[in-house]
């Protein structure tokens, strides 16, 4: 499992992924934590098939007593399907997820971390000092889906926005724009369902300050690829499966 | 999952599968009864033997209805117990493989907790599962010894029917379903026995 620090500050920004070890039928997908002094959260905690390279690589920043908070974008088993192994590890954790997704997400397995439901309209989750925008993105590819914004890094975690599929050896950031957009094009215009809402989110995250957008798989976004990005998707049509 | 969990999970759905036939014949048992009793009834004299009898092979009916309607919800309690028992032994297995991952991992070590606890609750699921089949092998005893005491009736019954007169072809019937019932009840829930044989406490 790939770790890279993508920002080192007060707290600490790590993704991992590109998992070498995986099972070639299982889609390779990126998991993020935000590190502070005495806590640990983990956004979008994989797959079942993921969780021992990921518990493992987590234990390289953390240990598991401080692993204290998980968010989930939406109900996918890549997303959160290893949550009853995480919930069998962890004592003292919360799941921050969709409310709407609450009576699926628990099919997982959930009995003793606390599910956290976010509202429609998504919310603000505290870590020590830390405070994390949580952005509705609904339709996005979920109905119910949210991303994570954090003011202090200039990170958006933006789950299925922006995602690509890529080799395991591929460079983590998008170095070519123009080359990468072919590997995004029919994931959105097959998984993203609404032009509605894919321009309401446009709208909300062009107000935001952005040095890197981390999506759920593929490379991340940094600098002036976050605005090109985004403007790409603002042009993209939709919702083409029908 | 592996071969002894599959086995696992076959065997413990099968009791729910076995049981439910047997719900059914009992069932039939009772109805059986009351046909009996209907029959015995217009015999009058003729079958006054048989009377007794069908009021004895209603509240064995009765009986196995109430035992097995136990077990099924006893069987449904080691099914989830199954379940979670699967869940436990896969946590433990992932937990064992995170630790051989993290060597050399900063905080490696403080995996060794969740371990610890994952082996226990995984033994006490299958220390649990063992005594719980133990004790629902002895339920399905009991439900063999009504269908024994069915098939003693049952011969009895053809006894008394041959008392009956014009009434010998209808209560014969009665004696021969209640022993072909008693059968069938025997036969399923001894392959019940069978598959859960090999998981009680030694």
């Amino acid at each position: 499992m790939k770790m890279t620090k993508i920002y080192e500050g007060a707290h600490q920004w790590v993704m991992f992924g590109r998992d070498e070890n995986k099972p070639d039928n299982i889609i390779d997908s990126n998991q993020y934590i935000v590190r502070t002094a005495n806590k640990c959260l983990l956004l979008e905690p994989g797959g079942t098939e993921l969780f021992a390279p990921m518990m493992a690589a987590v234990l390289h920043h953390a240990p598991v007593d401080q692993i204290t908070d998980l968010f989930a974008s939406h109900q996918d088993p890549d997303v959160i399907s290893s949550l009853g192994l995480w919930d069998q590890a962890l004592s003292n954790a919360k799941l921050h997820a969709p409310a709407l997704w609450e009576g699926y997400i628990r099919n997982f397995g959930c009995e003793s971390i606390e599910y956290v439901p976010i509202p429609d309209n998504g919310e603000t989750i505290k870590i020590e000092s830390v405070e994390l925008q949580i952005i509705p993105a609904h339709y996005l590819h979920s109905p119910c889906n949210f991303h994570v914004y954090d003011p202090q890094a200039k990170i958006l975690m933006c789950g299925s926005v922006g995602s690509a599929f890529e080799a395991a050896n591929a460079p983590v950031f998008v170095e070519r724009f123009d080359v990468h957009v072919e590997k995004m094009r029919a994931y959105h215009q097959r998984m993203m369902p609404s032009n509605q809402a894919k321009r309401a989110w446009i709208d909300r995250v062009r107000n935001l300050d952005i040095d890197i957008l981390a999506p759920q798989h593929g490379r991340m976004f940094k600098g002036d690829d976050v605005k090109r990005f985004l403007d790409w998707f603002d042009s993209l049509q939709v919702g083409t499966g029908v | 999952m592996n071969s002894q969990t599959k086995s696992q999970f076959i065997a413990v759905a099968s009791i729910t599968s076995e049981l439910s036939a047997v719900m059914v014949v009992a069932k039939e048992i009772s109805l059986a009864a009351a046909n009996a009793k209907a029959i015995a009834f217009r015999a009058g004299d003729k079958a006054k033997g048989f009377q007794p009898i069908t009021d004895f092979i209603n509240e064995l009916a009765k009986e196995t209805i109430e035992l097995v309607t136990n077990i099924n919800v006893y069987a449904l309690l080691l099914y989830r117990l199954t379940v979670n028992e699967y869940r436990r032994t896969a946590a433990y297995n992932r937990f064992e493989q995170v630790a051989k991952l993290a060597t050399g991992a900063s905080y490696a070590d403080s995996m060794q907790e969740p371990i610890s606890h994952a082996k226990t609750m995984m033994q006490d699921c299958q220390r649990q599962f063992k005594r719980d089949v133990t004790q629902l092998l002895g339920q399905l005893e009991a439900v063999m010894h009504h269908a024994r005491a069915a098939r003693v009736i049952a011969a009895n019954s053809r006894i008394e029917a041959s008392q009956a007169g014009e009434y010998l072809q209808s209560l014969q019937a009665v004696a021969e379903s209640v022993d072909k019932a008693a059968h069938t009840i025997h036969d399923n829930v001894q392959r019940c026995r069978i598959a859960l044989s090999i998981y009680r406490n030694s």
